[in-house]
């Protein structure tokens, strides 16, 4: 009878959806709901480099937010880089898409390639070419800070406030022809007879940028935000290589520690599996909340 | 949604039953190898040239003859992934191969807690096998009670590397240096700016956070007392803190970051006479760093003879391996760590320096090295190795050492008094090692 129904199953199409969404499906099981369930209960346990030692609750969490010193910078270094580093970018982009976007520019496919490629190239290699400029004694921007400036030399990965700009510029760098390109997608969809209404009206090319363009970007200038807002907490690369890895625990007074690095040194360097996956799940409620907020703001007039 | 957040609360739940005991080690009855049966063994390593130089030694007749049926192949990867993949993988509970080596400063996470494979049982009895072992790399690699958590291959004693001739162009000597000031001193003649433009070209050492790591050992161990005090005794921890400050005070060290571009090139160019470090620098120089500087080079001891360990290599089994194989997993530890075929057979090929002490008076330790001079370097490698202190290992120290060594940054770079780094970096290792 069971032989029966399942062939009827089968025969009837019922079963086809099934096999063509299980890849996905099995995927997701295996590397995203089992991992983060994994995650959530490490999170519970003092679980070091040995495995599960002793369980802990929510003890993880509360020193976390209470006693432990790293966790709170590492939130506002993270909070200053998204700002400086992730959010910056923005006020780069939306112009540069403007220009951009304007037919008479020559040229524009080979500087939307140019802006394009930082965002293609390796992380390691960005930060190895920039660990040379920065190089304190033999770096380039020191050699013009000192040489043509006549200024003391700058230590910009020894040094608290120089350590975040120089990961901000190097953030910037990166990311400014990526989010040019989302705006320039976004400009392209904007109706080019509402500018020449604008310009039978007398409006100048400005007051087309701020009448038009901006309020009809929102829903692109929203996406690259919460991009940002996220990437913005995910920023462990560019710091880890540019500072000298785990050890150094992001340069003097922890000015390059970012959130996602403390996540990475607490687990992969110090061996504290439940410390770090407690760090991935409040970092997990900050992203949340920064966009919920983010969100409410941008909507704020509707 | 909600089935998604439903399946979420299975998983944990199922975890949390899984992990209920507190505990992922398997039965401790592990049978002696078994002669009847081939074993196909897998190594973690590091390197090619690590694993050829092991894979070497174990092609030898006195392995194959007595375990032919041991087949060993390796699963080689850069530093870093290696490590990432086996603590991962060991703190997942699972095993990817029957051998991991680690390097000495991972050893630590894995001394208490388990994780590995304890070595001190039947069948491995591996303080008994490893009696002729140095003595301070068996205890970095055992815990309060007495557990042994991995074993030694190789030791790096550290020592004073100079440049002969930029030394005696100064007419000065760094040969029996009786304390630090007197390396300072000494340091401050070798400091130049050479061609007059007022720019130093010359610097005595690469960074003063060298100097600074030979009090603390090599930074390797002795961060927390074995009553699981940290930075104590603070004497050694001022001691450190000072001397950095000392010797960026003086002037004499040229700030370059370890394994930078121009640290690299330093040690070619004339930049810098001297360094601190263990005995594989020696080999690094030799192949890549500056070979072209062959025969100017020599080794002398650290000023008042002080002896540190500057990196090393253990090999561990872990827990999750099978029982059945892990007898076999052992012969080939043992003869990698305690045969002098295989000692010496690294020490050639990798300037691994041997952990076996009865190599210290092999013939080995009195042959010249053109490299440097002509010069018997091993013997004050195997006499610096003899003399190394035993200073506990604890489960916190890669944090302390971490914070530490942010502490020590911010005195040579914000002008922190020493105090004050100290009893800073004090209550965060207290705040941070829970």
């Amino acid at each position: 009878m069971k032989l029966v129904k399942s062939r009827l199953f089968v025969n009837s199409g019922k079963l086809a959806p099934y096999i063509f969404i299980s890849p996905f499906i099995i995927s997701f099981l295996v590397f995203g709901l089992y991992p983060m369930g994994y995650s959530i209960t490490m999170s519970f346990w003092k679980w070091t480099a040995g495995g599960p030692q002793e369980f802990r609750g929510f003890d993880n969490f509360v020193k976390l937010l209470t006693s432990d010193p790293y966790f709170k910078l590492s939130l506002w270094n993270s909070f200053v880089l998204m700002i400086f580093g992730s959010g910056l970018q923005h006020l780069f982009a939306i112009p540069l898409a403007i220009i951009l976007d304007d037919k008479s520019i020559k040229g524009r496919d080979f500087f939307k390639l140019t802006f394009f490629l930082p965002y293609i190239t390796s992380v390691v290699s960005i930060v190895l070419i920039f660990s040379q400029l920065y190089d304190e004694n033999y770096g380039w921007l020191n050699y013009i800070i000192v040489n043509v400036l006549g200024q003391d030399k700058v230590r910009w990965v020894t040094e608290s406030v120089p350590i975040k700009t120089s990961i901000s510029i190097m953030l910037n760098w990166q990311f400014i022809g990526w989010n040019t390109l989302i705006y320039l997608a976004g400009l392209q969809s904007i109706d080019e007879s509402l500018y020449e209404a604008a310009e039978i009206d007398g409006a100048t090319k400005i007051q087309q940028v701020f009448s038009i363009t901006l309020p009809l970007l929102k829903p692109v200038i929203f996406f690259t935000l919460t991009l940002s807002i996220i990437g913005g907490f995910q920023i462990f690369e560019q710091p880890f290589v540019l500072l000298g890895g785990y050890e150094k625990m992001g340069g003097p007074g922890n000015a390059g520690l970012t959130s996602a690095f403390y996540l990475m040194a607490t687990g992969f360097s110090y061996g504290r599996y439940g410390k770090a996956s407690a760090i991935a799940w409040l970092m997990f409620i900050v992203v949340i909340v920064m966009n919920i907020l983010h969100k409410k703001i941008v909507h704020s007039d509707e | 949604m909600k089935k998604n957040i439903f399946l979420l609360i299975l998983v944990v739940s199922v975890n949390l039953l899984i992990y209920g005991n507190g505990t992922n080690e398997k039965s401790t009855s592990i049978p002696p190898i078994d002669m009847s049966k081939n074993y196909e063994i897998t190594i973690g390593t590091w390197g090619q040239d690590v694993a050829d130089a092991y894979n070497e030694a174990l092609m030898k007749s006195d392995f194959t003859g007595k375990f032919p049926n041991i087949k060993v192949k390796f699963m080689v990867s850069d530093f870093s992934s290696h490590h990432t993949r086996a603590i991962t993988t060991i703190a997942a509970g699972e095993a990817t191969n029957e051998i991991e080596m680690l390097e000495v400063a991972q050893i630590a996470k894995f001394i208490e807690g388990g994780g590995l494979q304890p070595l001190d049982v039947e069948p491995f009895n591996g303080f008994d096998a490893g009696s002729e072992l140095v003595e301070f790399a068996m205890v970095n690699a055992s815990s309060k009670n007495g557990r042994l958590v991995a074993y030694p291959v190789d030791i790096a004693p550290a020592v004073l590397f100079y440049r002969k001739s930029l030394v005696d162009a100064a007419g000065v000597s760094l040969e029996n240096l009786q304390s630090w000031d007197e390396f300072i001193n000494i340091g401050m003649k070798l400091t130049k700016d050479l061609d007059g433009d007022g720019v130093i070209d010359q610097y005595a050492i690469p960074h003063a956070v060298e100097v600074s790591s030979v009090p603390l050992n090599g930074g390797m161990s002795g961060w927390f007392t074995k009553d699981g005090v940290p930075l104590e005794p603070k004497s050694k921890f001022m001691e450190a803190l000072n001397l950095v400050k000392a010797v960026r005070d003086a002037g004499i060290d040229a700030d370059l970051g370890t394994w930078s571009p121009p640290w690299l090139q330093s040690f070619g160019d004339g930049t810098i006479v001297a360094t601190i470090n263990g005995a594989w620098f020696g080999g690094a120089l030799e192949t890549y760093i500056a070979p072209e500087t062959k025969g100017d080079w020599r080794v002398t001891y650290i000023p008042n003879n002080s002896a540190a360990s500057m990196g090393g290599s253990y090999m561990s089994i872990p827990i999750a391996v099978p029982n059945d194989k892990k007898a076999a997993a052992w012969e080939v530890i043992k003869y990698l760590c305690t045969s002098e075929a295989a000692q010496l057979n690294s020490f050639r090929k990798l300037s691994s320096f041997p952990v076996l002490t009865t190599l210290y008076d092999n013939p080995v330790m009195d042959e010249k090295v053109e490299f440097f001079g002509g010069q018997k370097v091993r013997q004050i490698y195997s006499q610096v190795a003899s003399k190394m202190p035993a200073d506990p290992v604890s489960e916190y120290d890669p944090i302390a050492r971490a914070i530490f060594g942010n502490y020590t940054t911010m005195v040579l770079v914000d002008d922190m008094p020493t105090t004050e780094a100290y009893s800073s970096a004090l209550s965060e290792i207290i705040a941070v090692a829970d």
